[in-house]
């Protein structure tokens, strides 16, 4: 239950008694109570263990330390930030959990282009910063309240602005890593003595390694700064708003406009990503964003967040406005684009594009969405990011489903299939809210290297209530999954979860049961190559199995 | 409500980490981007109510006695005695309702301030009281004031000299910090004497004037806060008073909102909303130039805190299965409503002054360090939290940082920012009153 007490009075050393704690409460509210995170784990009772002792490193020696103490006493660790997902958490007993939030330096290199950040820098202080320089970073989808760090270094994080600046994985450049041995790995230029400005060298490049296509969510150890890409940014050096809160809204500007594109038929929108991905210039960001809170209610949520008084008691006065009912039937296959004018003429030239895309396709703009106010407000909302906990506000939790990770025409074939799966499951169950069988929110902002778009499912259900819950596991495992199973699509983002802690909990796997789990995998080439990484640079695994990993011995054992 | 009817709101939390920031769209720099002012202390997960929603929920197991109900999740009792940290992320929170603002921004089923309260009476209930509160409570049962060692005999010596009006339904009400401390009383003669030159029939309670309690309830002493309200009501009314001007913000809130709830029909005012009255009215004329660039600090309970009350008595009620609401609709406390505009009117109409805005401001301004008597509680926390509150208002390059609560005002007039400097804190009264 708590750490070896020689271990921690060395722990203590290194940081000093105030940022050190073995308080039981302390470690309490640093375990996650998995259903109410949005990591996908069922079966959202369950908690992760608890820490053996929490700890804030200030510094990449302090890091160090504190993981060569971890080896010396065969300590378990984990590294976060923000905390919003589960994975983030330890997953032993004993272990050590360290909080990296003392960690928050920020070093600007305008002429190259690119910020050093450490891992308590959040989305929204460095956009805040790069724009008083006349940049952007790209900001993850997980929202501005995340770490850019462990977005850009550890985790899938694909964002709205990903179809300008890039997904996460193009944007990260050299880092400094702090090995699961203690060993400090400077990677690319900076490896080899230079700036920071290559990740892939002169000096060691590894990337495949750090990130490949998902990253190792933390299981590699600790990355304690890394330096990230700058964009472009012509608009204002500072986001100005207005409004009452909580509906602020952006103070327009001549150069930033938002659209919501409406589409007659899933073709077009297919063929309206595939413009705008073959055109990268055209939009500064894409989305679609807010059919996450379902089909039939996307309008009249967005009508209350932009009243200050709104209430969610609001909308079925909001869905039953004609101009909002009729909208909200216009805009049942949407996407959000954000273009900027670098100057006056390219904006005139991206809105001509836009209204182009839409005519071959024979969309429109929605009207609702054009309406100053929701403009100035979604405008906001997507440059800043700022609203993640609306991923929360229906009902209290949410659940991501669906597994739609394919190229963009595949996947929008199947969409009125699973729009139909809720409608369905909705008029026999109660366990979720009913907001319009269709809620995936996605692609072009996942568009990354591949042409491979990503969806999430939004599941909303309350935590506080087990036959919710229940419904909740009921719709994921036996409804979307044989979905996924019947178009090949691969693991339910929810169950796919499921595969890096045991569900009820909250432990790591060992390596046997992730042999048992991954043997007759239909790619088990992926699961041997990472153990074969692991086995380099992880041989303790001190750092828990979210790198799913398989034995090739006992693969050639055991597989059928 | 009892710290277990917060259960729904304690499982219902998320782990956005809202509560630790100013909200996100409001950000500036990262160098004031913070907001809770013990967690930009402490830096434990556990000094956030993000935190404290999480330890709340196996504390309340262990007093239900339901802890290890599911073999399958290993639980470890705890209470405030084995968990001393809770304990003081408990009794450390300044009340400052920031937290409770940035979560409502999303939110709309929790109650982020209403919890943090909620939690220090729990402590209080289980007998852990801090030295100075215990003093603080002795004063306000023997003396009816909030200030230790202050005695009641002293409470109306700074109104001598004032001709207050014998027959009035309009009281001034200066509160305990104004009454007792000697570097503010004077203000508080130039606050009613201002209101009386301005033709305003004003009284004061006399015998009839004390604490408002305000600050028992921002610590959670529930009780000796009904117990003092209800007999400040009863005297009101007993008084005829129909107004009440005061220039605290913490007995404005009080009044305002907490005695509202108990059933006070008195129309309460702080001194800023009169004097902007006035002089928009054309009854404050300002005769003198004041040269000086100034940054107003929002106090918590004028600003974010100082909504009106609205009363409500509902349920929950989910809609489309579960989409939560409540019946009837229930007041949503975000901020929206406080007082704002009328400092800074008043401010901006004094001939010779230049107001410049910190970062941190409005239903989002950092606290002052003094919330829930900080100060005296936790003095360390409350002076780097003054610190870090200075060192914002130097940034802005303002001559002087004026506030309208005696409390913030006297937390700041003994910091200095995180180079050693240290700034003019000037009260709006005075500021006033150089102009007049």
């Amino acid at each position: 239950m708590a750490i070896n007490q020689e271990a921690y009075k060395e722990l203590e050393l290194i940081v000093g008694k105030r940022w050190i704690s073995q308080d039981i409460a302390e470690r309490e509210c640093y375990r996650s109570i998995m259903a109410e995170s949005s990591a996908h784990s069922g079966p959202y009772d369950g908690e992760t263990p608890l820490p053996g002792a929490v700890i804030l490193p200030g510094s990449t020696e302090e890091v160090q330390a504190i993981v060569k103490i971890c080896n010396k006493y065969d300590i378990h660790f984990k590294a976060c930030s923000t905390f919003w997902s589960v994975m983030g958490f330890i997953g032993d007993d004993d272990s050590l959990q360290i909080d990296m939030k003392r960690m928050k330096k920020m070093e600007f290199h305008e002429r190259d282009q690119y910020v050093i950040v450490e891992p308590y820098c959040i989305g929204a202080v460095v956009q805040v910063e790069a724009m008083k320089r006349g940049f952007n970073v790209n900001m993850a989808g997980v929202g501005c309240s995340s770490s850019t760090l462990a977005g850009a270094s550890s985790w899938v994080a694909f964002g709205p602005s990903s179809c300008f600046m890039g997904v996460a994985s193009e944007n990260f450049l050299a880092v400094e890593w702090v090995l699961p041995n203690g060993d400090l790995l400077r990677t690319g230029t900076l490896g080899s003595g230079g700036d920071w400005f290559c990740g892939e060298g002169p000096g060691p490049s590894v990337r495949a390694i750090l990130r490949g296509a998902q990253g190792t969510a933390g299981s590699f150890g600790v990355c304690t700064r890394l330096a990230v890409r700058l964009h472009p940014w012509p608009g204002p050096t500072c986001l100005p708003t207005y409004g009452t809160v909580p509906a602020y809204k952006l103070v327009p500007t001549w150069n930033l406009k938002t659209y919501t594109l409406n589409f007659p038929d899933w073709d077009g929108y297919a063929n309206t990503i595939n413009f705008l991905s073959q055109n990268q210039d055209i939009a500064y960001l894409g989305h679609r964003q807010y059919n996450m809170w379902g089909r039939y209610i996307k309008l009249a949520m967005i009508k209350l967040l932009i009243e200050p008084g709104g209430q969610l008691a609001d909308l079925p006065k909001y869905m039953a406005d004609p101009f909002i009912k009729e909208q909200t039937e216009k805009c049942r296959i949407d996407l959000q684009v954000v273009i900027v004018g670098m100057t006056k003429r390219d904006l005139e030239w991206k809105e001509k594009a836009i209204d182009e895309i839409l005519r071959r396709v024979g969309g429109w703009k929605n009207e609702f969405m054009l309406q100053p106010e929701v403009h100035d407000w979604v405008l906001l909302y997507l440059l800043r990011l700022g609203h993640k906990n609306l991923n929360y506000t229906l009902c209290s939790s949410y659940e991501g489903s669906g597994g739609l990770s394919n190229n963009v025409f595949v996947t929008s074939k199947v969409m009125e299939e699973y729009h139909e799966l809720r409608e369905e499951f909705d008029k026999t169950h109660n366990g979720l809210a009913a907001t319009g069988g269709d809620s995936e929110m996605g692609a072009l902002s996942t568009l990354g290297g591949g042409g491979i778009t990503g969806y999430e499912f939004f599941q909303w259900f309350d935590r506080h209530d087990r036959e919710s819950v229940k419904g909740c596991c009921d719709f994921i495992q036996n409804y979307s999954q044989k979905l996924c199973d019947k178009y090949g699509f691969g693991a339910d983002m929810g169950n796919w979860n499921m595969t890096a802690r045991h569900p009820d909990t909250g432990y790591y796997y060992t390596q046997d049961e992730q042999n048992a789990m991954f043997v007759n995998s239909p790619q088990p080439g992926l699961q041997i190559y990472q153990y074969l990484v692991k086995k380099a640079f992880n041989p303790l695994d001190l750092c828990g199995s979210y790198y799913r990993t398989l034995d090739p011995e006992y693969w050639e054992a055991n597989h059928k | 409500m009892a710290l277990k009817d917060f259960r729904a709101m304690m499982e219902r939390d998320s782990y956005c980490n809202s509560c630790k920031w100013i909200p996100y769209d409001k950000i500036k720099s990262q160098r004031f981007a913070e907001n809770c002012p013990t967690n930009l202390y402490y830096q434990f997960h556990l000094y956030s109510v993000r935190g404290k929603w999480q330890a709340g929920q196996t504390y309340l197991d262990t007093q239900e006695g339901t802890i290890g109900k599911d073999e399958l999740i290993k639980q470890y009792p705890y209470d405030f005695n084995t968990a001393p940290e809770f304990l003081e992320s408990v009794q450390s929170c300044m009340a400052c309702g920031s937290c409770d603002v940035s979560c409502k921004i999303c939110r709309f089923n929790l109650e982020p301030l209403a919890y943090n309260i909620e939690l220090k009476n729990e402590a209080i209930l289980r007998g852990f009281i801090l030295p100075k509160q215990k003093k603080m409570i002795e004063a306000l049962k023997t003396e009816q004031t909030m200030i230790p060692n202050a005695k009641k005999a002293k409470r109306q010596d700074w109104a001598k000299g004032i001709e207050f009006a014998a027959k009035t339904d309009t009281y001034f009400y200066p509160g305990c910090k104004y009454s007792y401390d000697p570097k503010l009383k004077a203000y508080a003669k130039k606050a009613a004497q201002t209101l009386i030159d301005a033709g305003v029939k004003l009284g004061y309670l006399g015998d009839l004037d004390m604490c408002c309690a305000g600050r028992a309830y921002q610590q959670g002493f529930y009780d000796e806060f009904n117990e003092r309200a209800d007999a400040n009501i009863k005297a009101f009314k007993a008084k005829g008073v129909k107004t009440i001007v005061t220039p605290c913000a913490d007995c404005y809130h009080a009044l305002k909102r907490l005695y509202a709830a108990r059933g006070m029909k008195v129309k309460v005012l702080h001194l800023v909303e009169y004097l902007d009255e006035l002089i928009k009215a054309g009854k404050i004329k300002f005769t003198k130039n004041v040269n000086l660039t100034v940054t107003y600090h929002d106090p918590c309970h004028l600003g974010r805190q100082g909504e009106p009350y609205v009363a409500w008595n509902g349920k929950e009620k989910k809609i489309m299965h579960q989409v939560h609401t409540w019946d009837p609709p229930r007041p949503r406390y975000n901020g929206a409503n406080g007082i704002y505009e009328a400092p800074r009117d008043v401010i901006k109409a004094i001939p010779g002054v230049q107001l410049v805005e910190m970062e941190r401001i409005r239903e989002y301004a950092l606290c002052c360090g003094a919330g829930a008597n900080a100060q005296l509680n936790f003095p360390e926390l409350s002076a780097a939290t003054a610190s870090e509150r200075i060192t914002e208002a130097n940034s802005t390059g303002a001559d002087a940082l004026v506030t309208a609560c005696p409390w913030c005002e006297a937390n700041f007039k003994n910091a200095v920012d995180e180079n050693g400097k240290g700034i003019e804190v000037i009260d709006i009264i005075d500021l006033v009153a150089r102009a007049l």
